[in-house]
């Protein structure tokens, strides 16, 4: 192919551009506003990789058993094997390319120790490695741009895409300059576009990603996966302007979680002396051991949740050198935001939404079921099953642009491409339509509701029950959706995107309402144990206002 | 309290200032305090007449992402790392980056940032350190590295700069630092970068280091100046 539109220019996107450009395919890199703005640049963590010099006992194949294990019976082997084989290439590039590793006297990346990994493999970059990968990414995109190969387009947001026939040839662009619809069209479309944080209102990710892409395309016809699947990162902190994450790491250098046992009915609640004399009940460790402080994401989450009180992280009794030393993101985050000084008070926290194992539905190419549309990085679902390892999703970033660039690259151009200017005119009209009709309703209440739904009836223990409830409310919201005129207070993107955004809400919810067992991420308290009936991916179409779940029994994608 | 902020419906239109009732506590941002401006069903101006919701740019709300660059109370900041009980004084004025076009109330378009980048060759190529250099040397340039690839690109050192104007000739603080990053991490562009860096910085820059203190990042732009100049 010669030519391909990227939507999205996170780290995932960035990478699929590169090797596009490297195999001389011209690419369109598409996004609202430049790279350092996507939510890459906060994967604080690191990127797994077994490389030439593992640690004793490590291998490929040990990392392949650990991402599975993690995605409990969900993720395909092959797929998986490539992620993890390809691991070391991936980590010598970003080297290659000037990214700064945290490295030994050599030179050489160093590794850590990392949640639900047998062996230290986490390659890193200080507290920053999505932050300093983009950076290097951006650098070498730029010299790319500088040949012409690569071409940003800023101030641009997705639309739709150009499909006839079940072959996409392009997409419509919302430009935010001219305020009108342009359309792009090239052989090949790839959605690099994140998760769905804004679905659940605030959560750790950024606002920009909404999920509205992948709720489009579903709309005009692609497949979604494991979309029940969604991580909870279980201490966060909440701030007026959103929640914080507090890093694994806390828990990983000796911070313990606890609560205070109930006070006697005449204290005062709640008063800093009252809570300081109360009991502290280390609800973890009296139910794992001394371990418990470090079992996964979603168990700790879960036994938040369930004991239904607040709930604190203790570090204060840490050397304070070694807090300023190993976390001190974790000390700047708590005084800068909420004015608590973690060498002497714990920090409240809360689970909260924090990554999407499910996604659009991808083949191993990360090809949709739409011919030529692509789908890579958190937006795509593949590698991480029912739950996502600690590290992985960087290196899945990075791993799915590629992929998905060589297969471009090594394809034949489609053939003649339809007319689609009737479709460009139609929608064209559409959105002035409803930009003539000025009855102001706040767009952003009905976010507000969505993100209140989704948190209340999708919450990290659900039932049937508040499932039916969820989809109730959003199906009103959306039969309203498309009744509500036009909010000239917004952005035109927020008008044009809330039917999607619902829609995926609705098919989010489907897929856990449909899912009748626990697994991974994903917990039903009238279902609590897995059940292997139900141990396949599940798929949900859209057809004509119809949602329809299957489980992937036949490996259709992988 | 009032909240002063300085408007601008699109690219070429007049810019007005509009004032806004806001009582809210101390330890909110700035980023969070325009947003319970704008996330109410109306937003009214301080004399109760309706106006339209107030245009900022936003993503990680943590300080790691640079969008929400803007001149608060005369100093150039992230809203989301700048808190109400900072403030002195009864009114809070907001307004967009002035050296930048503005696109829609505090939007600004900050373009020209990558532009100049592209223009001038920034970018590592391939990584080629310089291995002649001993341990202690090596460890303290890979620290300033490290800070220097945090950077955001937000636009905060070139706003506060006595020098930069509109990026045609002086590129600004963003652009010394890139220049070093490259620089130490490929030898091989050194001396192709040091011509771009005193063309473009070197020769105007009058040394008054306010970028320094406005950076989110605490880049000493200062260190990354001395290798430039040490070459």
């Amino acid at each position: 192919m010669q030519n391909a539109i990227v939507i999205g220019s996170g780290i995932s996107g960035m990478a699929c551009a590169l090797r596009l450009a490297e195999a001389g395919v011209s690419v369109s890199l598409v996004s609202p506003f430049p790279s350092e703005r996507s939510q890459s640049v906060m994967a604080a963590g690191g990127i797994n990789a077994v490389l030439q010099d593992p640690v004793p006992g490590d291998s490929v194949t040990c990392h392949i058993e650990d991402t599975l294990k993690s995605g409990r019976g969900l993720s395909g082997r092959e797929a998986v094997s490539g992620l993890c084989g390809r691991a070391d290439e991936i980590i010598s590039y970003l080297e290659k390319i000037g990214t700064v590793f945290s490295v030994d006297k050599t030179g050489a990346p160093v590794r850590r120790a990392f949640g639900g990994q047998s062996y230290r493999r986490t390659c890193y970059c200080g507290a920053s490695t999505g932050k300093q990968i983009v950076s290097a990414l951006v650098m070498e995109v730029r010299r790319y741009e500088a040949a012409g190969i690569i071409k940003r387009r800023m101030w641009s947001c997705f639309h739709s895409a150009l499909i006839r026939e079940g072959i996409c040839y392009g997409v419509l662009l919302f430009d935010e300059t001219t305020g009108g619809l342009e359309a792009e069209y090239a052989d090949a479309v790839v959605i690099a576009t994140g998760g769905q944080n804004a679905l659940f209102g605030k959560t750790t990710g950024s606002t920009q990603c909404d999920g509205y892409t992948a709720g489009k395309l579903f709309m005009q016809g692609a497949e979604l996966k494991n979309l029940e699947f969604i991580q909870y990162h279980p201490t966060t902190m909440e701030t007026a302007q959103k929640r914080m994450l507090i890093s694994e790491a806390a828990r990983g250098e000796g911070g313990r979680l606890f609560y205070y046992e109930e006070a006697a009915r005449s204290a005062g609640e709640g008063s800093a002396e009252n809570l300081s004399s109360r009991k502290r009940v280390y609800f973890l460790e009296d139910e794992f051991g001394p371990r418990g402080n470090l079992m996964t994401r979603d168990i700790i989450s879960r036994r938040i949740f369930t004991c239904g009180r607040d709930v604190y992280l203790d570090i204060s009794f840490l050397d304070q050198r070694l807090i300023a030393e190993r976390l001190p993101e974790v000390q700047d985050l708590c005084r800068k935001y909420k004015g608590i000084d973690v060498t002497r008070e714990p920090i409240p926290v809360a689970p909260s939404v924090h990554f999407f194992m499910g996604g659009l539905a991808v083949h191993l190419d990360h090809e949709t079921n739409i011919r030529n549309l692509f789908a890579v990085g958190e937006c795509a679902s593949m590698y991480h099953g029912a739950n996502r390892l600690g590290g992985n999703s960087l290196l899945a970033a990075m791993y799915s642009g590629w992929v998905a660039a060589e297969e471009i690259a090594g394809r034949e151009r489609p053939g003649a491409r339809p007319d689609f200017t009737a479709m460009q005119e139609e929608e064209t009209r559409l959105l002035l339509k409803k930009r003539e009709s000025k009855s102001a309703f706040p767009v952003m209440y009905i976010r507000d509701m969505v993100a209140e739904t989704m948190n209340k009836d999708l919450g990290i223990s659900r039932d049937e029950e508040k499932l039916e409830k969820g989809i109730a409310d959003v199906d009103y919201y959306l039969s309203i959706a498309d009744k509500l005129s036009y909010d000239p207070n917004v952005m035109p993107y927020f008008n044009y995107s809330l039917t999607g955004i619902l829609t995926l809400a609705r098919a989010v919810l489907t897929c856990a309402k449909e899912r009748k067992e626990s697994r991974g991420a994903h917990f039903r308290s009238d279902y609590p144990e897995a059940d292997e009936r139900f141990a396949a991916s599940s798929i949900i179409s859209y057809q004509g206002g119809r949602y329809q779940v299957r489980l992937d029994k036949g490996h259709s994608y992988e | 309290m009032k909240v002063k902020i300085l408007r601008q419906q699109a690219p070429f239109t007049e810019s007005y200032w509009e004032t806004f009732d806001a009582d809210v506590p101390g330890d909110m941002s700035v980023a969070a305090l325009i947003d319970y401006l704008n996330y109410r069903d109306d937003i009214v101006d301080e004399n109760g007449k309706k106006t339209t919701r107030i245009g900022w740019e936003c993503s990680c709300l943590q300080g790691v992402c640079g969008s929400c660059a803007m001149v608060i109370n005369d100093v150039p900041a992230l809203a989301c790392e700048t808190f109400v009980k900072d403030m002195s004084g009864d009114v809070l004025t907001i307004r967009p980056l002035r050296k930048f076009p503005v696109i829609h109330d505090l939007v600004v378009d900050r373009s020209q940032i990558q532009e100049n980048l592209k223009q001038t060759d920034v970018c590592i190529g391939e990584y080629q350190p310089d291995f002649s250099k001993d341990e202690k040397k090596s460890k303290k340039e890979h620290a300033l590295q490290y800070m220097i690839a945090k950077c955001l690109k937000c636009g905060l050192c070139l706003e506060v700069c006595p020098n930069y104007v509109n990026g045609k000739t002086f590129y600004g603080a963003l652009f010394a630092n890139d220049c070093y990053l490259v620089a130490s991490r490929n030898k091989e562009k050194a001396v192709g970068i040091s011509t771009q860096y005193a063309e473009h910085f070197g020769s105007a820059c009058s040394k008054s280091l306010s970028c320094m203190d406005v950076c989110p990042m605490k880049i000493p732009t200062i260190a990354a100046m001395a290798a430039m100049n040490r070459g």
